[in-house]
């Protein structure tokens, strides 16, 4: 008899098995679906965060480097020594403009939370940015009606704001803002212009924002505030080089000792990408670990009740070897059962894990996507371990004695 | 000859020291179209004997020639295309499967054989319809009486159409009405011209087939006519 026979035959006695001890096979099949289950929900979490977070790190701008007192990733507790470190001053902006050859546009960046109002509307935890002209290249925000904030703006200390989509929205819904005169943390100032949408960064919106003039910023909320510089490359190939050179412009102009590091750190969101690989690397690796493990379990659990299965059905077994089934074609039966289990199981567990993704999506900021893939991942896997936890009872079923199974009450 | 018997041993070893000799020596031939009994008691070696021709179990010792093919020697899988193609089995429980109706049940054997679906089921319907059974066919064998049951597995046994028909105790689990019924169907399927062999420890069904073998502890006794065998007297025993 062909293979293609014992398949089919296979899976016509493995579905109508199923059928017979439903209860049976439905709880057989809990481990599987529950290792499936949280592999697929752990991967859809993951993979959401992947394809939203390389959307956001492009809206960083992946060609600007930020020259700050503080790594974008800090770890043990290093905190310390990285706030004891001396600020930054407009002069080591300007030195950037000065020498710079990379350098396409240079802004510092001052920011702190606060709450912005208009009339009767206000919004709170609104992100002011303090900053100079070339903030918008920098940040890689785009301007939607009016002008961005300008060097004279700084150097005049004028009042003078750009707000972001969420500000717009909420103070102005129904009027133009350009103009308007609207209080941030209870001072008065002229909006110039409105920012397009950025979107979402790790789930906090980068629109509640306002942009005002540095020198307003700092005659305002306090001078002695450290800030950071953006600066954009205008060769995005060129990052090394001009991360090298930044380097050596910001220790002269800060007058670092020749024999001593760096007093200051240049980021990239390369880095930021670095590091939340790593994240979701860990997390993959809990997943499939946690995976793995309840598949396992699972898997021994397919074993032990393909093992009562031939038990039960020795006798049939028996029958089907007097009349003419081969090894092989007991195997195959066998297996393709075993695999049946294994494919409810992970058929529920998938269900169960892709609910629990888009759960998660709807009830935290975390975002999910699953992909197809995924769901063949998580029905073929479990139908692997199917498989391979079905080949120990179906050798067993296949070696029994034709004699001894007919014989057998 | 259909069946060719050369001095057939078969031996139990079930520990160091205690081997079994089920059969020792059994030589005898069967041709196309006889029907006979293997009859002995319990412990006669009949059910290994029995097993040997349904090529179930192979030899220890001697030579089986099935339609001319020494089948000792032959692989697993050898054995299970012979018992598929040459072996109709009939056994004392009907051996039916449970979840299946009795079509399925008939359509299994050549189903093993990979005939199309098609096909498997028109001779399958022929072969119930030749036991008697043609308005069962999608009855699950829980839903039919003993003797039914044991119609069926006549059925299956001659789906094949095997070289062969090996029944073992088939009346054994029916009333005497019932297994006088199969007895019958016996009959007239040996006048159709199938070869048959019925294993049985009962002389009297013994006694109604032209020839039977008596076995007795694991060697042929008697050779004969049916009614002679049957109730001769064991050599040696007393009256």
């Amino acid at each position: 008899m062909s293979l293609r026979v014992d398949l089919i035959e296979g899976s016509r006695i493995a579905v109508l098995s199923l059928g017979v001890n439903r209860l049976r096979t439905l709880l057989t099949t809990l481990g599987i679906g529950i290792g499936v289950a949280t592999l697929l929900c752990i991967l859809g979490i993951v993979q959401g965060l992947n394809a939203s977070f390389a959307t956001q790190l492009s809206s960083l701008g992946s060609s600007t480097l930020w020259i700050s007192k503080f790594p974008w990733v800090i770890t043990g507790d290093d905190w310390w020594l990285y706030r004891n470190r001396k600020d930054f001053t407009l002069d080591d902006v300007q030195a950037i403009r000065d020498q710079s050859r990379f350098a396409a546009a240079v802004a510092p960046e001052l920011g702190r939370g606060g709450s912005v109002s208009y009339g009767d509307r206000g919004l709170s935890h609104v992100h002011v940015t303090g900053t100079t002209g070339d903030y918008l290249t920098v940040s890689g925000f785009e301007l939607q009606t009016g002008r961005a904030i300008t060097d004279a703006d700084s150097e005049y200390r004028k009042n003078v704001v750009v707000i972001g989509a969420d500000v717009a929205e909420s103070l102005f819904p129904h009027s133009d803002p350009i103009g308007a005169i609207l209080r941030v943390r209870d001072l008065p100032f002229e909006v110039v212009g409105t920012l397009v949408r950025k979107g979402k960064f790790l789930g906090e919106s980068q629109d509640t924002t306002v942009i005002i003039p540095f020198r307003t910023f700092l005659a305002a909320f306090g001078k002695r505030r450290g800030f950071e510089i953006g600066v954009a490359i205008e060769n995005p190939d060129q990052l090394n080089q001009a991360e090298d050179e930044l380097m050596s412009i910001m220790r002269r102009s800060r007058g670092t000792p020749a024999d001593e590091p760096n007093d200051f750190e240049i980021n990239r969101s390369e880095q930021l990408a670095k590091t939340y690989n790593q994240l979701t690397a860990a997390l993959y690796g809990v997943a499939l670990g946690v995976g793995g493990i309840t598949l396992l379990v699972g898997g021994f659990g397919i074993m032990n009740i393909m093992l009562v299965s031939v038990r039960e059905r020795t006798r049939e077994i028996g029958v089907r070897r007097a009349l003419g089934a081969r090894r092989r074609t007991v195997i195959v039966q066998f297996l393709l059962e075993a695999m049946a289990v294994a494919a409810v199981g992970g058929s529920i567990g998938t269900l169960v894990g892709l609910a629990g993704a888009k759960l998660v999506a709807s009830i935290t900021p975390l975002a999910a996507t699953v992909e197809f893939s995924t769901v063949l991942f998580g029905v073929g896997f479990s139908s692997l371990v199917g498989l391979l936890f079905g080949i120990w009872p179906a050798a067993r079923a296949a070696a029994l004695d034709p004699v001894e199974s007919l014989r057998w009450e | 000859m259909l069946i060719e018997m050369r001095g057939i041993e078969r031996v139990y070893h079930l520990g160091r020291s205690d081997d079994v000799h089920a059969l020792c020596g059994i030589s005898f031939g069967v041709e196309r179209g006889e029907w006979v009994a293997i009859v002995g008691q319990s412990g006669s070696g009949k059910s290994t004997l029995m097993n040997i021709i349904g090529c179930l179990d192979t030899p220890t010792g001697g030579h089986y020639l099935l339609n001319g093919r020494d089948v000792a020697q032959l692989s697993d899988d050898d054995l299970s295309d012979i018992r598929n193609r040459e072996i109709g089995f009939i056994f004392q429980t009907f051996q039916l499967l449970a979840r299946e109706s009795a079509l399925s049940n008939v359509e299994l054997p050549l189903v093993y054989r990979g005939i199309r679906a098609r096909e498997r089921r028109e001779r399958a319907r022929a072969a119930l319809s030749e036991v008697g059974l043609a308005d069962r066919m999608r009855h699950l064998p829980t839903e039919l009486s003993g003797g039914q049951r044991q119609r069926v597995a006549v059925a299956r046994a001659l789906v094949s159409q095997p070289s062969l028909l090996l029944a073992d105790e088939p009346t054994g689990n029916l009333d005497s009405g019932t297994g006088e019924e199969i007895m019958k169907l016996f009959e007239q399927l040996h006048a159709k011209g199938h070869t048959l062999c019925l294993v049985t420890h009962e002389p009297r069904l013994a006694a109604r087939c032209p020839r039977a073998i008596r076995l007795h502890d694991g060697r042929i006794v008697a050779d004969g006519p049916g009614r002679e065998v049957a109730f001769a007297q064991l050599p040696g025993s007393a009256a």
